[in-house]
């Protein structure tokens, strides 16, 4: 028996939707390191809580192919048990996780107040002279991706910048863009400052 | 000044975070070896009462009551939940203080599992601190191996588990309901009170959600005794406290102090923040991160304690000061934290979600002088429709600076409006208009 | 039953411990909105429409999740309750398109209702709406087969979502992005695939979720009058409302444009599934039979009167069974009612040789459903398996289990039966398999088939004799539901063209045998069976009250206690609606259960 007997209803009378989806990516799978990673971690929490590791889970994806597909979304869905819906509410809810693929380097400038007020605005900005990208935008060469974060907890050490989720650089100043960037080019993650409060 | 720092002693000394340098130099696990081989769980509780001891996340609630409300009776597992969070701008006390001093912070989580019965204590640190995530990782795991976390501890049948779960970018997560759903997996979105953690937490099982500084102070209390504690700092304020001192000031950092610090010798004083950079003069304090209101340079003369800020018609917060000379336009230091709020609005309540929003676009119209002044008493009202009817204190502190900047500042917000463009354009700030829509 | 009593605004309350300020003001019939709230799904506080006022409390509450305390009091009209609660309208319309004109909710559209009542005159909001999918019409989205999506409408109370979560079992919807771009979505934008979609159009209070199924169909005050009954597609027996469209003042009667779940705490609770909300089309569809047929000399199927068929099965099927009872067989769908099933059994021990004389066939379907679900759709796709039961025919297995009509199949298929009678007043496709029959047909092996039905259908089309039945919703009837529970299902429209009720038909089908009966109407039937069963569930049935089509707004007023005074909004302003009446014989009757034990 249909359900729908009269309706005069054709998917190319609606438009679909305009939402941003995640880019659809390559099947994914975890290495079988970042497996037994990932299942040592689920330990922590109670065995009927797997969805505790979600965001875990989602770190593993994003250290292994750089931001989270949908396929990788997937994925976790099965690895955690719940939906994949309930793995995209994740995803979207939280801004360390890149729905795209991002450059070698991403680029978070911290953008509130302390850091504002040490010129964040104007380092953002020469960062984006430089590399030739908006906010958000990743140059033509892959290499870098510029963003802005809210406040990273280091307001001592304003303005400072969070490449890739993980490592710092501290006191960065607008005149010091080009030789930033030129150093990461070169030196690679060893560029930076750190963040780590130094011994005086 | 006579007060030796407790909590930030050795932070400049190299391995200070270790666990040979904490067995050496400072607590060593001794108060934990205490509470558990020669104190009754109530008998911390009762302890860390009779110290006064206040949560220093940001809302000065006494920790010993948080501890003696969880659920005791019920089969159900108990919860500390660690939270490291330290997401308000101007904040990275627990920052440091995880970073050098991490085992004070594990006894402190160890001790409060015993405390209220909990056999796991998970420290929810923000997803930017992986950094610290790593050092405190692997304190945590020379912590078992020394026998100071697992198994029968101290031989007294004590179990305590600690597990660091990595948060990943939202400022809501540092709410204590919005945590435990974070740590379960789910959008760091507040839940409704009541039920409050201590009775229904993490896994709808009583927990106890306590800010880093706070449990890294409890094993100070159980080692040094209530006495030392309560005689620290003006009364109800007492303890060693960390100040974050930020801003336009020569020498921001972490500070360690009682509660009888004057706000003013934190930020002028040269122990501390040294005063203003570049000569200056200070042209506002936001006194406990930026949900607390602005107050005025004559405003500050005050002990930097909980009651006294608050007295003076703001609050301590999470003791995150932030100062602005002169140069800082009052308008634009609103829209930057509205930007904040609007930015990490979780988008669970209506007035916060819709509310952010539309006070950004105002501030956002202020500032380039396209504003008109009944925009001015928009923004007011916009903030009284918020403030006290959202799910979360969330919509209380994105209304902070807006009603504090106009109390205080209402001539430049006005002048922006007459004169069509911001007065006060000062050589830090950035000259492009910033795109309002951008999320993520 | 322990209670608390407290007072809101002045008035004193007493209620059940437990419940919250909201619940009890709902129930006192105090107006309060909400939106996140629902009572079939849960708390979430955050909509924060529902503040009130509680007496020494610091801040003002949401009443949705405060619960009821002895002696507390509470104003839902006081000064700072109504100017909080007008700001949130204001902020709940600060993006809200207000398409209402042409938005499906629009006329019983709970932000539309209660922000003319609590809202402020005007927003102060002079910036571009946000808009997610394109604006007007272009905004409305695949949601799934059965759903369409408008996220500019959404409040995001999340209610879809907790539905999804916490009924349905599979958590399809979820929040993409957060704050103020926050937007509800489904993962790959795949729309939602359940059986179970219907009812998020339901439980959303905008416009954002519709139903393709009444799109653009009709508005609420064009559907003057609703009735409650039951569905009957499965052995469930939820209870549903029919809504039903006037037509225009130059065309006769009215037709049916939607069906929805109406609260039944014993059965189907807030809900519904889609088979039963989606699948009434065929009750006024180009299929359904509209008179009796006889196959006439050339072996065409021509249009008969009534009288022509009756005259028909008294020259060539009584002599038949007169001659040799086993010679003629029933077999009846499980689709049947409790009469109509009562008159076979009378019909079958006066002419056929005893009950044994009627099969009874039903289908069976395994329905997709996620494990979780807190409702699951029978797999027995018919509502009155345990009516056949009871009243003494042989169901095999039963309820959950398949049909066993293979004593009957063998007889056909060895030519044994001489005339068989089919009685099944649902779509074929509903009641199983037929084929069987149709090929014995062809084989020769059935000389004379009888089929009263309601569709035109391959057996149908096999008949010597149709006779034109009628569906569940043209006659007032009995059903026995899984749970052993008497459920009436009453009549909302009239049966099309020639076609009568099935009661009506078996009678004069038993005349014709010889079998008189005297019942005149489908009550006589039921006060027969009342008699013949004491000391059982049916020995009341003879005083059930059916429901009959009423004015949308009482219907509105009476229905689902937790929704119904919201709905008071929703006609104020229209003129009356002519034509339609309250039923005046046996009153309105506000539950249709009939509130019996189950059987066994």
């Amino acid at each position: 028996m249909s359900f729908h007997a009269r309706m005069d209803y054709s998917p190319a009378k609606f438009h679909k939707s305009e939402r941003r989806l995640a880019d659809v990516g390559e099947p994914f799978r975890f290495s079988p390191e970042h497996q037994a990673t990932f299942d040592r971690l689920v330990t922590h929490y109670p065995a009927e809580r797997r969805k505790s590791a979600i965001l875990y889970a989602l770190y593993l994806v994003q250290e292994q192919q750089g931001y989270v597909s949908r396929a990788a979304m997937r994925f976790v869905a099965e690895q955690i048990g719940c939906t994949p819906a309930e793995v995209e509410d994740v995803v979207t809810y939280y801004v360390m996780f890149f729905q795209k693929p991002v450059g070698t380097y991403a680029l978070a400038v911290c953008r509130t107040l302390s850091c504002a007020l040490a010129g964040a605005e104007r380092v953002t900005e020469a960062l984006s002279d430089h590399l030739g990208v908006p906010v958000g935008g990743t140059d033509a060469s892959g290499t870098f991706t510029l963003l802005e974060f809210e406040c990273l907890g280091a307001c001592d050490r304003a303005p400072v910048v969070m490449v890739n989720n993980d490592h710092w650089h501290e006191h960065l100043t607008p005149d010091g863009v080009p030789k930033f960037i030129e150093d990461l080019r070169v030196k690679g993650l060893a560029a930076l400052t750190g963040c780590h409060h130094k011994v005086e | 000044m006579a007060y030796e720092p407790v909590l930030t002693k050795f932070v400049k000394e190299p391995n200070c975070y270790t666990l040979d340098f904490y067995k050496a130099k400072d607590l060593g696990y001794e108060a934990l070896r205490k509470a558990v081989t020669t104190m009754q769980p109530n008998d911390v509780i009762e302890m860390v009462k009779a110290s006064g001891l206040r949560g220093r996340g940001g809302a000065g609630f006494p920790t010993g009551l948080k501890w003696q409300f969880v659920l005791k009776d019920t089969p159900k597992p108990k919860y500390i939940c660690c939270n490291a969070d330290e997401s308000e701008p101007g904040t990275f006390k627990d920052h440091l203080l995880m970073e050098r001093n991490p085992h004070l912070l594990i006894e402190g989580c160890a001790i409060g599992c015993y405390a209220i019965g909990a056999k796991v204590a998970y420290i929810y640190i923000r997803g930017e601190f992986y950094h610290v995530q790593k050092v405190l990782e692997q304190q945590i795991e020379e912590a078992y191996r020394a026998g100071f976390l697992g198994k029968n501890i101290f031989g007294s049948g004590f179990d305590c588990d600690v597990f660091v779960h990595r948060g990943a970018g939202a400022y809501e997560a540092g709410e204590e309901t919005a945590l435990i759903e974070s740590l379960e997996g789910k959008r760091a979105q507040p839940r409704i009170k009541p039920p409050f953690p201590a009775v229904s937490g993490l896994y709808n099982c009583p927990s106890a959600v306590n800010n880093v500084e706070t449990l890294a102070n409890v094993p100070l209390i159980i080692s040094k005794g209530v006495e030392w504690f309560t005689s620290l700092g003006p009364e109800k304020n007492n303890g060693p406290k960390l100040y974050c001192v930020s801003g336009h000031v020569k020498n921001p950092g972490v500070f360690e102090a009682t509660m009888d610090v004057s706000l003013k010798e934190l930020i002028l004083g040269d122990q501390y923040a040294g005063g203003m950079k570049d000569g200056r003069t200070l042209k506002a304090v936001i006194p406990g991160g930026s949900s607390t209101p602005v107050l005025l340079p004559d405003q500050i003369d005050i002990p930097a304690s909980f009651d006294a800020v608050a007295k003076a018609g703001s609050m301590l917060g999470s003791a995150a000061i932030m100062a602005v000379d002169d140069t800082t336009c009052m308008v634009w230091l609103a829209k930057n934290l509205l930007a904040f709020y609007r930015h990490e609005s979780c988008g669970k309540c209506t007035p916060c979600r819709e509310g952010a929003d539309w006070l950004l676009k105002l501030l956002t119209r202020i500032e380039a002088g396209e504003g008109q002044m009944k925009d001015i008493d928009l923004l007011l009202d916009v903030s009284k429709n918020i403030g006290g009817k959202t799910l979360c204190p969330f919509g209380d502190a994105e209304i902070a600076p807006v009603l504090s900047t106009i109390k205080h500042f209402r001539h430049e917000y006005e002048a922006h409006v007459r004169e069509g463009c911001c007065t006060i354009p000062a050589p830090w700030r950035g000259t492009r208009a910033p795109a309002l829509a951008g999320h993520h | 039953m322990e209670t608390v009593t407290l007072t809101i605004d002045g008035q004193s309350l007493t209620v059940e411990k437990g419940k919250t300020v909201l619940q009890a003001a709902i129930e006192a019939g105090i107006t309060l909105p909400y939106y996140c709230y629902h009572p079939g799904i849960g708390v979430d506080g955050s909509c924060r429409v529902c503040v009130v006022k509680v007496e020494k409390m610091p801040k003002l509450q949401t009443s949705c999740s405060t619960t009821c305390t002895e002696g507390m009091v509470v104003s839902t009209r006081d000064k700072d309750v109504v100017e909080a609660r007008a700001a949130v309208f204001e902020f709940l319309l600060l993006n809200h398109p207000l398409d209402c004109p042409v938005c499906d909710k629009g006329g019983e559209c709970p932000l539309q209702d209660f922000s003319y009542s609590f809202g402020p005159a005007e927003s102060r909001m002079d910036f571009p709406r946000r808009v997610f999918d394109g604006e007007g019409v272009k905004a409305d989205v695949d949601f799934g087969p059965t759903l369409m999506l408008n996220r500019n409408r959404c409040i995001l109370c999340t209610r879809c979502i907790r539905f999804m979560r916490e009924v349905e079992g599979d958590a399809q919807i979820s929040v993409a992005d957060r704050g103020n771009g926050s937007e509800i979505a489904t993962f790959e934008d795949e729309g939602v695939h359940s059986l179970m979609s219907g009812n998020l159009m339901d439980v959303c209070p905008v416009g954002a979720i519709t139903t393709r199924d009444y799109r653009f169909k009709s508005r609420p005050w064009d559907n003057p009058s609703v009735a409650d009954t039951i569905c009957t597609f499965c052995s469930k027996g939820c209870s549903t409302s029919e809504w039903i469209k006037a037509k225009p003042e130059w065309a006769r009667g009215s037709s049916l444009v939607r069906v929805t779940p109406s609260y039944n705490p014993d059965v189907n609770g807030y809900w519904m599934c889609d088979i039963g909300r989606f699948g009434y089309h065929w009750v006024e569809g180009d299929r359904r039979l509209r008179q009796p047929m006889l196959r006439t000399t050339a072996g065409t199927l021509e249009p008969a009167g009534w009288s022509d068929v009756l005259h028909a099965l008294r020259a060539k099927v009584a002599p038949l069974a007169a001659a040799e009872a086993s010679s003629v067989k029933v077999l009846a769908s499980a689709h049947a009612s409790v009469e109509e099933f009562f008159v076979l059994k009378k019909l079958a021990e006066g002419a056929l040789g005893g009950v044994n004389a009627v099969s009874v066939l039903w289908s069976r379907s395994e329905k997709k459903q996620p494990k979780a679900t807190t409702f699951v759709v029978p797999v027995t796709d018919a509502p009155n398996v345990n009516g056949a039961r009871d009243l003494g025919f042989a169901v095999g297995a039963g309820n959950g289990g398949a049909a066993d009509v293979s004593a009957l199949r063998a007889a056909v298929e060895a030519g044994k039966v001489k005339a068989l009678l089919v009685v099944d007043p649902a779509p074929a496709e509903l009641t199983g398999d037929f084929q069987w029959v149709i090929d014995a047909r062809a084989k020769g092996m059935l000389p004379l088939l009888v089929v009263q039905a309601v569709e035109m259908c391959p057996l149908v089309a096999q008949a010597d004799i149709v006779l034109a039945g009628a569906a569940w919703l043209e006659k007032d009837a009995l059903f026995t539901n899984d749970q052993g529970r008497v459920q009436a299902a009453s009549q909302v429209l009239s049966a099309p063209g020639d076609a009568r009720p099935d009661w009506q038909i078996l009678i004069d089908v038993a005349a014709a045998f010889g079998v008189s009966l005297g019942y005149l109407s489908d009550a006589d039937i039921r006060k027969a069976i009342a008699a013949a069963m004491p000391g059982t569930p049916y020995a009341s049935v003879a005083d059930v009250a059916f429901s009959r089509p009423v004015a949308a707004k009482h219907w509105l007023q009476a229905s689902n206690p937790s929704e119904r005074w919201k709905w008071d909004f929703m006609f104020q302003d229209l003129p009356p609606v002519k034509g339609h009446s309250v039923q005046t014989e046996q009153g309105f009757v506000e539950g249709r259960v009939i509130p019996l034990k189950p059987v066994g």
